[in-house]
Parts: C-alpha cells; structure tokens; sequence
C-alpha cells in the first residue's frame, strides 16, 4: 500500500468511524452519582466521594456558598425545603477540605425567619465554627450582564457571585409550572428583582442565568421528594421517601437524572430540555457514567 | 428627676420594660411570643372598662385592668405616677421645657367631656377609648413612626457602608447582627397615620410648656377614669389644704396644687409633698371622710357626654362601600360589629404581624374604624403558619387560635380579573399566585388550555382559577401577582367567614384531594 493511498484510506474511514468515536467520547460523558439509603449522611458522603470527594472542588482557605432550597416556610418531612442533614453534611465535608467560610442563603418566598427555622437548616448549623446562614441583604445584588435569549441583565446575590465554590444543593420537587423543581431552578435562589416576571418564559430565562452563572457541584436530595401541589406542598400524602442523592458537576445531568424519579423523561422538563439544546450540559441518561453507590 | 424616689425607681423600671416588651413583640424563631408582651394592655383599667362595657360581657384576658381599677378605689391614681410610661417620659422631659401657665380651656371639666362619650360611646357598642388611651398613644407612636424611623437611619447608615467599603463591611458584621436581631425592625414598613401618630405624641410633649402632667391631669382618659374612680376609696392626704405658714407644696407637686386643696382626682401619688415636707407634716393616710371637693360633674357635663358618646356611636358609622370591598381583618376575625367592639386599636397586631400585612385604617372602616387592623395584601400577605397576631391581641379582638385553626379562618376570598392576568390576556403563561398558594390543597390551580397566541403561535397556556372551598383569602396570591400596580388576583371582602373544613387545612390528614377535584396530578403513580 502506498503511503497516500494510507492517508486516503484513513482520512475515509474516519468520516464512517465518526459515530464510534463520537461515542467514545460519550462514554467519558458526565458523571453522576446516585447513592442510595437510610443514612442520609452516609449517603452524602458516598456520593461525594464517588465524584473524587470535595477535596476536588474545595481547596484550602476558599470561601464556599452552599445553596439548599429554604424557599418556603415548611418543615423538612415536606420535602419542600432541603434536608437539613443533607445540608450540614455538604458543610461538614467543605469544612473538612479546608474550606476557611461557608455560608448558606437563600431568597425565601414566605418570611425568611420563618422559613430558616421551620427548614431546620437554620439549627443543624447553629455553633459550626467558619459557618455563616446568613440572610439576604438587598444592597449585595449586582447587575450581572446575561446576554440571554430572554434576560438580557439580572440582579444575582454578591456573595453567591463572589465565592470561591458555590455549590447547589437542591431538593426535587414538583413546581406547577416547570413540571419539576431542581438543580437549575434552585439557582433562581440568588436571583433579585422580581422573580415572577420571568416565570413567562421561565425555561429561558433559567438557560440564559445558568448559562452565565454555574455551581461548582450539584447535589440533589432526593431523600424526600415531594411529586404534587408544589413547589411548597404541605400534605404529607404528596410526598416519596427516596432515600437518593444525586450527585454532579453538570448541572443538567444531575437534573435530567433526578427526573426519572418521578417517572419523567428528561425531555418532558422544558428547563432540562432548552438548556441541553443551548449546550449547558447532557440529559440523555445514556452519554453520562452513572454511577450508583 | 434629681431626687432617687421609690416612685421615680419605679417609673423607670415599668419604663424600661415597656420598651423591653415592645422590643419582644417580634417574631424571634418561636412560634409562641411571651405572653406578656401586652401585658401593659391588659391591666390597662380603661381597655378593660371599655372593652367590657361595649362587650357587655366578662373579659377574662382583662381581669388585670379590672384589678388595677379596683386597687385606685384605695391608692388613687398611683398608675399614672407609679407605672405609666407616658407619664414617665413627661416627667423625664418637662424639666427642659419651660412653662407659661395652664391653658383656661382645659382646667375645667374637660377631661369629663372627653371620658364620658367614650364610654357612653363604649357602651353602645363602639370601642373608641383606645384613640386617646395614653398606653396606645405611645404604642402606637413607636411602632408606626419612632421605631420604623429608627431602623431606617440604622439600615440606610449599613447599606451605605457597604457601598463604601464594600464586603470589608463584614468585619462588624457581628456587631450589626446584635442590633438587627434585638433592637431593630426587622422589616422596613412605612404606616398610614405615622404622622398622626407622631403628631398626637409630640402634641402630648408640646402641653408641658403649659404646666406640668398637662395631659394626665387635664386630658388623659384613663387618668380621669382612675381619679374618678379614687373619689370613693378613704386614701387621704394630711392635710389636705397648704399650710398657711409653708406652702412648699405648690412647688413640689406635679399636678395637683393649683388651687389651696389638693386635687384627689388629679393627685398621682408621687409622694413629693410628704418626701419633701420641710417640717414633715404631710402624711398620706386611709382615714374617714375626705373635704368636699364639690360634685363631680355638673349635669350639663353629663347630658353632654350622654349625647356626645351617642354622636360617637352612631353619626361616625358611614362606610364607603368601595372601601369595604377590601376591608379585610386580620385571621378569626368574623364579624366587624363584633369586632369594632373589642379593638381597642393598641397597635399590638400590627407590631408583631411578620409579613406587615396589617396596617391601621384610615377611613375605609368608617370614622369609627380609625386605627383598627386592616390586611392590605399588596404590601404583605397573612403568613400561613404564623399565628402571633391573635397572640398579642389583649381582649380577644383577634381570637388566639392555634394554627391549624387559624389556617382555616377565612380572611376574604380572592379573585382572578381576567382582563389583567397574563395567561387570559396576553395568553402567556405566569401561575405566581399557584405556586405561592400554601394551601396544601392548592386553593389555585390551573388547567391546561391550548391557545393561538396573539404572535400566532399555537401554545398550551395555564390558565388559574380559584376554588372557593379551599381559599382563606391570605392575600400571599394578591401579593406576588407579577404584574405592576394592581395585581390581576385580589382578595375580597366576604360576609361569610365560616373556617374552611378541617380535612382541606390538616396538614398531616390523609390529603386526598376533594371528590369533585377536578384537578389532575400528572405525577400520580410516578416515582422509582
């Protein structure tokens, strides 16, 4: 064989062979792990680890936001707000990389007093030396240019902006309007100014924030779902013990996995959806490496 | 105030523990607030006299008033120089103001004219002493001008550190953090009648440049029913006219040594004519009958209260009927008559309400509603779960319930205006007011409707609506309606406030939703 005809050859089969290498690379996809069982710190942990444990996203010194959902004024077993253990152990395990501040907030929707209380974060926390739950100020909003589709410029929370780490810890649940809440729209959590205004276009503007703004890790509690009448429920009967954490770097692959658990295909979710047609992340199950654990 | 008293100690003690009370009127993390918070309403003799007469029934949250009431049968009026905060700080700042001589108009009987009709008023069913009660008075000119003022300088002065050195503003964070968690408003609420309220404060100060304790001795309708009251007890002061050869009492006594005998109605028993007494004659004694003072009213006087407590009661009724449409009451409130007779507009709800959704009302229940709790849901919403209202209320205006009954109290019903809701007028979707909805049910829902856009586009909508059995009217929906000015869902006014059923607000109940319920999870049988 000549040395061109090789070339040739090579050059061909590569336009046949692109699926397959395509794939390859799929295979590598993102990684989300899924742990599962009773001892909720446990499995926080085993699903951290599984992701090369926070060590990989937490250097020493750095200051971490982690981002639960307290946005309503419900007790945990209403799997509207975050598990309170879920939460202090993503804490404990920045605290343990090094991390030299953590603090956790959110823009409730009901009284913010109220909300940090009933969720029980506010006192799992309580005495934790170099961490701050801290209530929003509305003088630490910044204009942030999106760019988007749909929001051209937003107010996102200064100390969200300014972390070294930020890390989204969602609860999933049912919304009336986006199907489901999860990784994505817990980040309108940061957001200011007037958050119904983008609920016309919400899987837009949600693409457009996330697009700009991106968690370090997602890790969603599924210990508790709640499957109706949210996002704030408030009957027992609407709510699914899972025992399940999620966890991921992508963002909508955490999210498009969370879906499943409610017997929903990714697509089905517009959020999910438009932000992996605009290339913010996988959510076809079968190019990421689940791992369960 | 140079001289340390029992009485002066005593002053400022009760002094500090109004503010202290006032501070702790506050949600603080717990879902019950200190009983005592309005402790000062509840021995309050004319809240008491004036909530009973217009109730016409025993008030047991009262008996502390009723006690105080009966206590001055024997000492007078000791609660104005013993307790009363008011009267505190008239003494703590009349030293400063200098003074010209009684105002003619009020030395008569004019204090009589003011108490009578109220209670007359009282009597006929309209509850109005709280307007001119000293306790409210001050109250009320904390909470809706000095204390809102005051956190507003702090704030503003804290924001604009941290537009000045930025995030390094966090060092004194902690030093910030013990001002906000305890002294503090925690929300920043403007008030209707702020000004009044200040204005009527301030006017009580301005009296002092007449003469000392102008308004306790002159105006005050507690301490004239207290004075009243002292006339029939056997507390005596020895002697009661000045001694020809002294007359140092004309200068020590705050109040009551205008003329040659001491004025019993007006005697606030400081005890400076005794303490100060230079040859030490001057004793206060339990003894037989007391020098005619002359009657107590002249039947001009009472035939005057009669009609003027009458005019109170009925010529003040008018209401607009545009205004009442949103004349909505704070949660258990029932029945406005009912209601209008034990509000004894303290200012208590609206302290303590979390969400600042009640504000004082103007004119929209009438004149005779003047400062009565109105919830305006556009500026605050009732908090599900909250119940401290009902908690502060001293007579049971707002009935102390726990909260799975407080959620189901029916506040008013809310409706859609279809002209203005984006999802029937501008055919996009929105359903704010379903997400934020806390019944556990979802008082609204909303169904899917294929629709052609005004774009041309053929889209699925989701259109709300309201399902009247489950709505309790909180006002959360009105609140966070997107849409600027007047939201496209309101809560209304409804005469029938019957609590919703129990099974719609239990929480922990079985949650099936109605049979009827037309609404569909799309999740049911979903899950793993």
């Amino acid at each position: 064989m000549e040395r061109r005809q090789f070339i040739k050859i090579l050059g061909m089969s590569s336009l046949f062979l692109h699926g397959w290498l395509r794939n390859l690379f799929a295979a590598q996809g993102p990684m989300v792990a899924v742990a599962q069982g009773t001892d909720h710190a446990g499995i926080t942990r085993k699903a951290l680890a599984a992701l090369g444990g926070m060590q990989q996203f937490v250097k020493p010194g750095q200051t971490v936001v982690v981002k639960p959902n307290i946005g309503w004024d419900r007790t945990p077993e209403y799997a509207a707000t975050t598990n309170p253990t879920v939460v202090k152990t993503v804490v404990e395990e920045c605290l343990k990389a090094g991390a030299k501040r953590v603090k956790v907030f959110d823009r409730t929707c009901n009284d913010p007093r109220r909300c940090y209380a009933s969720s029980g974060i506010e006192s799992a926390l309580r005495g934790m030396k170099g961490v701050e739950v801290k209530h929003l100020e509305e003088e630490r909003f910044k204009k942030v240019a999106l760019n988007g589709k749909v929001l051209k410029e937003w107010e996102l929370y200064g100390e969200a902006l300014s972390a070294d780490v930020y890390i989204n810890v969602p609860v999933a649940k049912h919304h009336g309007l986006s199907r489901l809440t999860l990784g994505m729209k817990n980040v309108m959590g940061i957001m200011g100014g007037s958050r119904g205004a983008i609920h016309k276009n919400i899987d837009q503007a949600l693409a457009d924030v996330n697009a700009s703004f991106r968690p370090h890790l997602t890790l969603i509690d599924a210990t508790r779902i709640l499957t109706a009448h949210g996002p704030q429920g408030g009957n027992l009967a609407d709510v699914k013990v899972l025992n399940r954490v999620i966890a991921s770097t992508d963002i909508v692959a955490a999210d498009a996995y969370a879906t499943t658990l409610f017997g929903l295909k990714p697509a089905d979710i517009a959020v999910t959806r438009t932000a992996y047609q605009r290339g913010l992340g996988e959510m076809n199950l079968d190019k990421m490496r689940i791992v369960r654990v | 105030m140079k001289k340390v008293t029992s009485a002066r100690i005593s002053q400022l003690l009760f002094l500090a523990l109004f503010l202290v009370l006032f501070l702790m009127t506050e949600y603080r993390g717990s879902d019950r607030i200190v009983a005592a918070v309005n402790g000062f309403f509840r021995a309050n003799p004319l809240t008491a006299a004036s909530t009973m007469l217009a109730a016409r029934e025993y008030q047991p949250l009262l008996l502390p008033g009723l006690l105080v009431l009966v206590a001055a049968v024997f000492l007078g009026r000791f609660f104005c120089g013993w307790i009363c905060p008011l009267g505190t700080i008239l003494d703590l700042v009349t030293g400063r103001i200098r003074k010209v001589g009684a105002i003619r108009a009020l030395t008569g009987r004019a204090k009589y004219w003011l108490l009578l009709p109220l209670l007359i008023a009282s009597l006929l069913g309209v509850n109005l002493a709280g307007l001119l009660d000293p306790i409210a008075l001050l109250l009320r000119a904390l909470t809706f001008f000095f204390h809102p003022l005051f956190g507003d300088t702090v704030r503003g002065g804290w924001r604009s550190l941290y537009g000045l050195i930025g995030e390094r503003r966090d060092l004194f964070d902690p030093g910030y953090r013990l001002l906000r968690d305890y002294l503090l408003p925690f929300r920043e609420t403007l008030y209707p009648l702020a000004f009044l309220s200040a204005l009527l404060f301030v006017l009580i100060l301005f009296l002092e440049r007449y003469e000392r304790r102008a308004w306790c001795r002159r105006l005050c309708p507690l301490g004239t029913l207290l004075g009243l009251v002292s006339r029939l007890g056997p507390l005596r002061r020895i002697p009661a006219k000045l001694c020809a050869d002294c007359q140092a009492c004309r200068e020590h006594c705050p109040t009551s040594f205008d003329r040659d005998l001491l004025q019993m109605e007006e005697c606030i028993l400081c005890l400076e004519c005794s303490l100060r007494c230079p040859s030490q004659r001057v004793r206060f004694r339990f003894a037989g009958p007391r020098p005619q003072v002359g009657t107590v009213m002249e039947r001009r006087v009472f035939l005057g209260g009669l009609v003027g407590g009458v005019v109170l009661a009925r010529g003040l009724r008018f209401r607009e009927p545009a205004a009442e449409a949103k004349l909505l009451r704070p949660p258990g409130v029932r029945d406005e008559d009912e209601f209008l007779k034990k509000c004894v507009r303290c200012g208590e709800c609206m302290k303590v309400c979390l969400r600042s959704a009640l504000y004082p009302a103007f004119f929209q229940a009438g004149a005779q509603g003047l400062y009565t709790p109105l919830l305006v849901p556009r500026l605050g919403y009732c908090e599900y779960n909250c119940t401290l209202c009902g908690q502060v209320c001293p007579t049971g205006a707002i009935p102390d319930l726990g909260k799975e009954e407080k959620q189901r109290q029916v506040i008013g019903k809310a409706v859609f205006d279809k002209n203005h809701c984006l999802p029937f007028a501008k055919r996009i979707d929105c359903i704010v007011c379903e997400e934020h909805c806390p019944i556990p049910g979802k008082a609204i829902r909303s169904e899917r409707v294929e629709l052609t856009g005004f774009d041309g586009v053929k889209r699925v909508v989701q259109q709300p609506y309201v399902v009247d059995e489950l709505c309790n009217g909180c006002g959360i929906c009105e609140n966070v309606c997107p849409l600027e000015g007047k939201a496209a869902i309101e809560v209304f006014r409804v005469k029938d406030r019957t609590p919703l059923k129990a099974s719609s607000g239990g929480a922990s109940s079985s949650g099936a939703p109605p049979v009827s319920d037309p609404y569909v999870d799309p999740y049911a049988g979903g899950g793993s």
